[in-house]
């Protein structure tokens, strides 16, 4: 009998608590399902009436397929995939030989050096923008994706702590046999280190890739001539609210929105997978 | 991170400890080094040649010419201009030559200060070259005397690859840090000490060195016409405020929900987590603008709360103006609220994220003893989990603190073109109610070209979070706890 109870107990609470979490994820996502209603509204402008579009059609997909003088979507995200893809090379070069060099190699610069990126790192790079601008339109470099790319990834060597904590759980004997067989650094870096880590470089590539997908702040300030066809998505999809446009694109911006997010959205799902991966794999050599 | 156990104090003091290592030895290399490496301070390449490495005395020979011609024919060109920024003014002059109206040879103040800085920095790494150089030709004058092999050039060229493989690899990621991160930081703190404006734009005016006016006028003085020092105070207010609203909510929200989700009475927790960061994974730029107007006076929020006379309710018991509309994002008050709100709807996923991963790790014998013990699982939750992750994200929390001061894009994305400010005095100084300090100098730089301003309030932005970051890390990691949880 009471054994009985216990369990009704159980089960109610069960139930309970897989409510409140539904209620959650429902807030969560309100905003989200309304983004992929409206983005199949026939309306131009925002439905200020109704959750749910009265009038349903893909015609706004279809129109952003067919640019204008304002929306040029396939440009926009063309520019964005070349900034991304070289940005994304740039960054991983970077961050994975900055995590080698402290996490494997011993010099005497080791320590100050990383000390000195705790510091920076502290320091949002948001505060030398204003000046990084200066310096790029001295240099004729705004309105540009070369200034585009090196404001991405430049830095970007600043992101080495999560790989170098993946590179200090490769055993380091295999290392030491390595060099006792006379192996260089470069082959043991990139034919011993490189291939046992395939999860942290995974998660390097596709965080880097990202990067000029997510960003809005450094592109807004770096391409602000106003040429529509030089824009990346982030700046394309911003100018298309302004509030001259936004009844004549607001569902377009739904659109497009729903077209950028559902790939950055597998990409960041992936990238998640690979970053536990990572984490916990190498928890488990150590 | 094993720097952190070790707090502020022991960096700065490592670091200070490496500088007198190398500068001593220096002065060993100078004082004990023989005539070939004393003579390598004028001629780089003196000691090599002496050691028969022929091929580094020619590189450190070019180097060094291409340091001489560098301050001949850039450097003179700028830095003597470096104390007035310029005296010449960007005129149109009659040439009698070409018949034809040309500028004169004007003086570019802006670029007098970039290159001037450009010419600081390359002699500053010529010196460091220069010293170390020394010290590696005496390294071969000792390696001569006691008779050992001295590496040929082919020789040299491997270690890149081999025990100073670290160089090979360190040296591009520095430099990108060093142009893109240092040097636009000092270039922002010169700037900051300039009259650099919309009136003083180059090339066609000069601006030049104004002490420390740009900093008075941000404290509240500058005559009754500069509103500056008062939008400072309600900015920087709103600023810290915000910050901790928005790194406390987010990071309680984010624990507990990881909990939730970890709970065994949770049923397919995978699948709840990513319903989770779908909404952080869809970018800032689509889902706050959209959030905008869904939250919009003439939004669809407001169309429901007028329906279901939410928004008459709030009339008549006086917190909302007008019997139409809750201005959600356009009133201050309401705005500030909502902020905060919407920034708990996309950092709350984020938060969960990081907790799963240090959730995971509590010792799970510690929870199972207290269970046994009869604790309940609100105690448990305030004994152990909060004590746990406080220790160990106690440094990320600082940072997450740090990174909501400069939280560009929620403020931007929320509120610029929606948000107008019906303050004059802040409305003269270009600031609204909801501006973080980082977006009002993003506003001053791209709309109003207000540079010197804007630079003053990065300084400014700058030493707020050293200070935080210091005292909080230094305060948190005082005595070593390490042990308490391994």
């Amino acid at each position: 009998m009471k054994i009985r109870k216990m369990k009704e107990n159980r089960t109610s609470s069960i139930i309970i608590h897989n409510v409140i979490l539904g209620i959650l994820a429902f807030i969560w996502l309100i905003p989200i399902v309304w983004l992929f209603f409206t983005s199949f509204s026939a309306e131009s402008g925002i439905n200020t009436n109704t959750f749910f579009p009265e009038k349903w059609s893909i015609s706004h997909y279809i129109k952003l397929f067919h640019p204008d003088t304002v929306a040029q979507f396939p440009q926009w995200f063309m520019n964005t995939f070349v900034v991304a893809v070289v940005t994304c090379i740039i960054s991983t070069l970077f961050v994975l030989m900055v995590a080698y060099a402290t996490s494997v190699m011993r010099f005497p610069m080791r320590k100050p050096l990383m000390n000195i990126a705790v510091i920076l790192n502290l320091f949002p790079g948001m505060l030398a923008m204003i000046a990084v601008y200066f310096v790029l339109k001295t240099f004729n470099l705004t309105n540009s994706y070369a200034g585009l790319i090196m404001v991405y990834s430049a830095s970007s060597g600043l992101g080495y702590l999560i790989a170098k904590g993946f590179f200090d759980t490769v055993p380091r004997a295999l290392c030491e046999s390595a060099r006792i067989d006379g192996c260089s650094e470069a082959r043991i870096f990139f034919q011993m280190v490189i291939p046992l880590s395939r999860p942290i470089v995974v998660y390097t590539v596709i965080s880097s890739f990202l990067v000029p997908w997510m960003d809005f702040v450094y592109a807004k300030m770096i391409l602000n001539a106003g040429i529509s066809s030089k824009y990346t998505v982030a700046i394309g999809l911003y100018k298309m609210l302004d509030k001259q446009l936004i009844n004549n694109y607001f569902t377009q911006f739904c659109a497009g929105g729903v077209l950028v997010s559902i790939p950055i959205s597998i990409l960041f799902v992936i990238m998640q997978k690979f970053y536990v991966k990572g984490i916990t794999g190498g928890a488990v050599k150590g | 991170m094993e720097n952190q156990t070790k707090g502020a104090a022991a960096m700065v003091g490592g670091f200070f400890r490496a500088l007198g290592s190398f500068f001593s030895g220096f002065g060993t290399a100078v004082a004990k080094g023989d005539i070939f490496v004393k003579l390598s301070l004028l001629w780089w390449g003196a000691g090599y040649v002496r050691r028969k490495q022929y091929v580094k005395a020619v590189i450190m020979t070019a180097l060094e010419a291409a340091v001489i011609l560098f301050t001949i024919f850039f450097a003179m060109d700028y830095v003597p201009k470096f104390g007035s920024l310029g005296t010449v003014r960007a005129e149109k002059v009659f040439n009698p030559q070409t018949m034809k109206s040309e500028f004169n040879d004007y003086d570019h103040s802006f670029m007098i200060l970039l290159f001037s800085l450009f010419s600081f920095v390359v002699w500053f790494a010529a010196i460091i070259v220069l010293m170390k150089n020394t010290m590696n030709v005496y390294k071969l004058q000792l390696m001569d005397e006691s008779g050992e092999h001295i590496n040929t050039f082919k020789e040299d060229l491997v270690t890149y690859i081999g025990e100073k493989f670290h160089i090979t690899l360190l040296t591009l990621p520095v430099l990108g840090v060093v142009v893109f991160t240092l040097v636009p930081i000092l270039l922002l703190i010169f700037v900051a000490f300039t009259n650099y404006d919309q009136q003083h734009m180059p090339p066609s005016e000069l601006f030049t060195w104004v002490g420390f006016t740009n900093f008075i006028t941000l404290f509240g003085g500058g005559g009754l016409t500069a509103t500056f020092g008062y939008s400072f105070v309600r900015v920087l207010g709103w600023t810290l405020v915000w910050a901790l609203f928005a790194t406390f909510t987010t990071y309680i929200g984010g624990i507990l929900l990881s909990i939730m989700l970890n709970s065994p009475k949770t049923r397919l927790p995978k699948c709840w987590r990513t319903l989770f960061v779908v909404t952080i994974a869809v970018p800032q730029f689509v889902s706050l603008l959209l959030v905008r107007n869904f939250f919009a006076d003439s939004g669809i929020v407001n169309t429901i709360c007028k329906e279901i006379g939410l928004t008459g309710f709030l009339h008549d018991i006086g917190l909302v103006s007008t019997n139409n509309l809750i201005p959600f994002l356009s009133a201050p008050g309401w705005a500030h609220v909502m902020i905060i709100l919407i920034n708990i709807w996309i950092g709350v996923p984020y938060q969960m994220l990081i907790a799963t991963g240090v959730l995971m790790n509590i010792p799970s014998d510690q929870l199972e003893s207290a269970k046994v013990d009869g604790a309940k699982p609100f105690q448990i939750f305030v004994k152990i989990t909060m004590p746990y992750m406080l220790f160990v994200t106690g440094p990320a929390l600082v940072t997450d603190f740090v990174k909501n001061i400069n939280n560009f894009n929620v403020i931007y994305l929320l509120t610029q073109d929606v948000y107008t400010t019906t303050n004059q005095a802040l409305a003269n100084s270009q600031a609204t109610e909801v501006d973080l300090l980082v977006t009002w100098l993003f506003r001053l730089t791209q709309d109003y070209y207000n540079y010197k301003m804007a630079s003053a309030i990065g300084i400014i932005v700058f030493i707020i979070c050293a200070v935080f970051t210091l005292i909080a890390f230094n305060f948190m990691i005082k005595g070593d706890k390490e042990g308490t949880y391994q």
